[in-house]
């Protein structure tokens, strides 16, 4: 790939609306003022609502469902059971594979974990659906469950995530100095804003289905396969999403039963779990254990890592977060092994939450190094350049761009670093201890192929359409500023269509991946409709331009004419009309045209197709440090974060006004992680016990402190087509050690349990 | 209140969970809602929250619902000026009183208040699913007089949750639309 020069225009409005501009949200104005109609926010003849019966066990059969009183209870449409609802096909995963099974069926009578869907009530209005609900009485028998991770045996081991290189545990055991220790996070959830939900609606073989989502080709296709209608009979519709940080990338079971529903009832049926639900009808991210032992000389340079780890998976199904997708790559050592294990326990399968795999793998690695530091008494920025890895140590590849040193010398400059004192305790503000501390973070720069559709309509006005998504990232925004900056028009002539997968396609908005593959989209079906366009208007006779000697014209602000300024010039609109053209429609995609049309139906539909990030001759990641201060009440043990300075590396910033907000989004999601959040199952019955927004506790305005933001980055040409590199999820990665580095600093406790809460501390 | 309404109750003088005591349909209030300026008539069973009144009856979907508990601060509107979460007012509680949603906050030109305004020039959304709860507690706040100082508006936009984590730019939109408020 290379990077494509994008033409600068002088004036400030020019420079704002381009790409890499602080464009404000083109999208904002909706969300202000109530106008963005989200998914299930759609209004519908003769809607119907439905609501879920969960199991009360953790483990264990339905001996019987008691409908009788649900069944005649006011506006009642259906009461749906395992017996009752119609019997769907299995589907393949998202790696496209086949399913074992041949049926499926969303409510279950093998209860594997609380919470699970047995029923389903549908009736006329939500109210009566809801009160229905509670009538449904299920009976089970109970068998003892696998409540957490210390009730499980050492588990399967993944031999998959096997990485290794030198003799590490030789290197380990001769090493001068020597750190051990155990990092474990707690089941955590994704808690988007917006809870998960769907309206569903059957016209014939047709189906629509309104739902937030990540990934609107994916899910259509286990829709599709669910129900057996071809592909193109499903429509997903998510104009908006209220938040996914990794949870709206699948239909699951209770969009089944919605879907199922609306068929069996012939009316659109309303699904959207409660508050509850949404901690036990998908998962949030495993909990996790990990042994990090780092051997090094004197002198600080690191001579081996062994690293051990376990997440919980379900009882039926499996999950792996890679737990040392980031211990592998930050630091150079000769001598390196990392071996992960899963336990299944009774769960709803774990999915993705910001930066799986690198979020807890980084809380181990990057607060082991600051033991060592500790240990050997070097500063720890220090300990971190002192092992600075020139190249990708796993892969042996040279870096695309790694911007990290740069990213802690910015950090620690604005930060003031260099006025830390190196002992724990020995900053304080009366009883508060300070504690100032520091880590990195990483993520791989996934990338995939993508398509989108550019139209240049008559009034000089611009549509783009594609089945990507925006869930504040800002997609709408950079794609907007793509087009206009590509096509030489104002921001404002350009309207950007996405959410709907019957537009053009698009693989999943996860990884962080999609603002790379679509801008890189849609750059290139914007030239050639731009192409198109000069080229009609120097051939076609009826072109003011016909027949003047040009070879290729401009179009700047709207307008087109000779780059030499010498000729005529006029609005694309008054060009569209001399050429008689109703538009000027292009379909740009950056898939390779070796691709089959299954190949490309796989390549939007499933995750096989991704590039691996270590393709080629380079390893590509965003990178990124932070610096912490904590405040620590010597008495309370309470932690408040105060400051927070984070020096990123994304490559080159599409508009770096949005990319500052989804950084800080991340940091402060981070801070949550390591203060606050923790999904706490009861062990007598294996239920999530503060599955609610005020026990499952958030960060809120009053825990935040302000945030700097720098970016360090470079356009980064082996990434993406424009030179950047992945956003959303690298914020959140470093920031828990950070925090857990700066608690230390302050009180000379290590905790290594998160969320560090002060009965931790006291 | 201004009006109080008198629920009928069922024969045996018991409202149940969704079910008068003779299997009949539970009892329906008639009901009239002045939102943002506008009379609404609704016929509604009495456990109608005031949240699902407006986006399932009045399809004002600008009003959000994130938790349906009383706990993030999605559903917040104005009842008679002051913030209400909308998910723990029954819509019959309300009748007779002053509503404002987010979709009534603009002028009727579509000029925006100087809360919106300053959310839009921050980027203190994200998503955007929390922001019209932020917006509505945001123009309360400083109503209120507790957009002092930064600190302050931190405490008392505390139960507005945003999981996009917009925090720092919820602030800098408070205190920008503070003092173009005062001025
Ligand atoms: S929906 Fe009312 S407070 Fe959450
Ligand atoms: S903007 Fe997404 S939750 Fe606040």
């Amino acid at each position: 790939m290379t990077v494509h020069d994008m033409k600068h225009a002088g004036s400030d409005s020019a420079r704002l609306e381009a790409v890499g501009g602080r464009l404000s949200r083109v999208d904002g104005p909706a969300k202000i003022t109530g106008a963005a109609h989200y998914a299930f926010e759609q209004q519908l003849e003769g809607l119907t609502h439905a609501v879920l019966v969960g199991a009360t066990i953790a483990a264990g059969k339905v001996t019987g469902i008691d409908t009788r009183a649900a069944e005649t209870a006011p506006g009642v449409l259906a009461v749906l059971t395992p017996d009752t609802i119609m019997e769907l096909n299995s589907a393949s995963d998202w790696f496209g594979r086949q399913p074992s099974e041949e049926t499926y069926c969303p409510l279950v009578r093998e209860v594997t974990f609380s919470g699970q869907h047995v029923a389903a009530v549908v009736a006329e209005t939500f109210e009566q659906a809801v009160a229905a609900a509670a009538l449904v009485k299920v009976s089970y028998d109970e068998m003892p469950a696998i409540v957490d991770l210390s009730d499980g045996s050492d588990g399967i081991p993944v031999d998959a995530m096997t990485k290794e290189w030198g003799d590490a545990e030789a290197a380990f055991a001769e090493a001068p100095v020597r750190v051990c220790a155990a990092y474990n996070t707690p089941r955590e959830f994704q808690a988007a804003m917006e809870p998960h939900g769907l309206i569903a609606r059957w016209e014939g073989d047709q189906l629509t289905i309104w739902e937030p989502s990540q990934w609107l080709d994916g899910m259509a296709r286990t829709y599709a396969e669910w129900f057996g209608v071809p592909f193109q009979n499903v429509r997903l519709v998510s104009p908006y999403i209220g938040g996914g940080f990794g949870s709206k990338a699948l239909a699951l079971a209770h969009s089944a039963v919605a879907a199922a529903a609306a068929k069996m009832l012939g009316r659109p049926v309303k699904l959207v779990l409660n508050r509850p639900q949404n901690f036990t009808s998908y998962g949030g991210r495993a909990a996790t254990r990990q042994t990090v032992a780092i051997g090094a000389d004197k002198a600080g340079r690191i001579q081996s890592i062994v690293h051990r780890g376990v997440n919980e998976t379900a009882v039926d199904g499996m999950w792996v977060e890679p737990l040392g997708s980031v211990t592998s790559i930050m630091y150079a050592t000769p001598n390196f092994s990392s071996k992960q294990n899963v336990v299944r326990v009774n769960t709803v399968v774990p999915g993705a939450k910001r930066a799986p795999g690198e979020n807890p793998s980084a809380f181990g690695i990057e607060c082991a190094i600051d033991e060592l530091a500790h240990e050997l008494g070097i500063d720890p920025l220090e300990m971190r350049l002192i092992n600075y890895a020139e190249q990708d140590p796993h892969a042996k590849k040279a870096w695309s761009t790694r911007q990290l040193r740069e990213a802690f010398a910015a950090g620690a400059e604005a930060f003031g670093w260099a006025k830390r004192s190196r002992e724990p305790r020995s900053m304080r503000d009366g009883h508060q201890l300070i504690g100032w501390g520091v880590a990195a973070g990483t993520y791989p720069v996934r990338r995939a192929y993508g398509e989108a559709v550019v139209k240049l309509l008559a009034d000089g006005s611009v549509e783009v359409e594609s089945s990507s998504i925006d869930m504040g990232q800002g997609t709408y925004t950079i794609l907007a500023q793509t087009a206009a900056e590509t096509l030489g028009v104002p921001v404002e002539k350009v309207s950007v269509r996405l959410g709907d997968s019957h537009f053009a396609r698009a693989g999943v908005t996860g990884g962080s991946r999609l603002a790379g593959v679509m801008t890189g989209a849609v750059y290139k079906a914007a030239g050639q409709a731009l192409d198109e366009l000069i080229g009609l208007a120097l051939s076609d006779p009826r072109s003011p331009f016909h027949g003047l000697q040009a070879n290729t014209l401009q179009v700047k602000g709207g307008r087109i004419a000779s780059p030499r300024g010498d000729g005529p010039e006029f609005s694309i609109a008054e060009l569209m009309r001399a050429l008689g053209r109703e538009k000027i429609e292009a379909k740009g995609d950056t898939v390779p045209a070796s691709f089959t049309p299954e190949q490309r139906y796989n390549n939007y539909t499933t995750i096989a197709m991704a590039l691996p990030h270590t393709e080629g001759d380079y390893s590509r990641h965003s990178w990124c440090a932070h610096f912490v201060e904590v405040r620590v009440d010597e008495d309370f043990g309470t932690v408040r974060v105060s400051r927070v300075v984070s020096a990123l590396d994304s490559g080159r910033l599409y508009n770096p006004k949005l990319a500052e907000s989804q950084w800080k989004g991340g940091i402060i999601m981070g801070i949550g992680q390591a203060l606050l959040e923790e999904g706490i199952v009861d062990r007598r019955h294996g239920r999530i016990v503060n599955g609610n927004l005020a026990d499952y506790m958030l960060p809120t305005n009053a825990d935040i402190p302000d945030i700097r933001t720098i970016s360090v980055g470079i356009p980064d040409p082996h990434s993406s087509a424009l030179g950047g590199k992945g956003v959303g999820e690298l914020g959140i990665v470093g920031v828990a050690p950070a925090i857990a580095n700066a608690v230390f600093h302050a009180t000379g406790k290590r905790v290594r349990d998160l969320p560090i809460t002060l009965e931790k501390l006291i | 209140m201004t009006s109080q309404t008198i629920i009928d109750p069922p024969e045996d003088g018991h409202f149940r969970n969704g079910k008068a005591s003779n299997g009949a349909s539970p009892t329906t209030l008639s009901i009239h809602l002045t939102i943002n300026g506008r009379d609404h008539a609704l016929d509604i069973e009495p456990r109608v929250t005031l949240l699902d009144a407006l986006r399932e009856r009045l399809h004002l979907t600008g009003t959000k619902k994130g938790c349906d508990q009383g706990q993030c601060g999605a559903c917040t509107v104005h009842v008679e000026g002051e913030r209400v979460l909308a998910c723990l007012t029954l819509a019959a509680q309300v009748e007779g009183r002053s509503i404002t949603t987010i979709e009534g906050l603009a002028d009727e030109d579509g000029t925006l208040h100087a809360v919106q305004a300053a959310f839009l020039e921050q980027d203190a959304f994200q998503c955007g699913y929390c922001t019209p709860g932020q917006i509505m507690s945001a123009v309360a706040c400083i109503r209120e007089g507790h957009a002092g100082s930064d600190e302050e508006i931190r405490e008392y936009m505390a139960g507005n949750l945003c999981r996009c984590g917009a925090y720092p730019h919820i602030v800098a939109a408070v205190r920008q639309a503070a003092r173009e408020l005062r001025s």
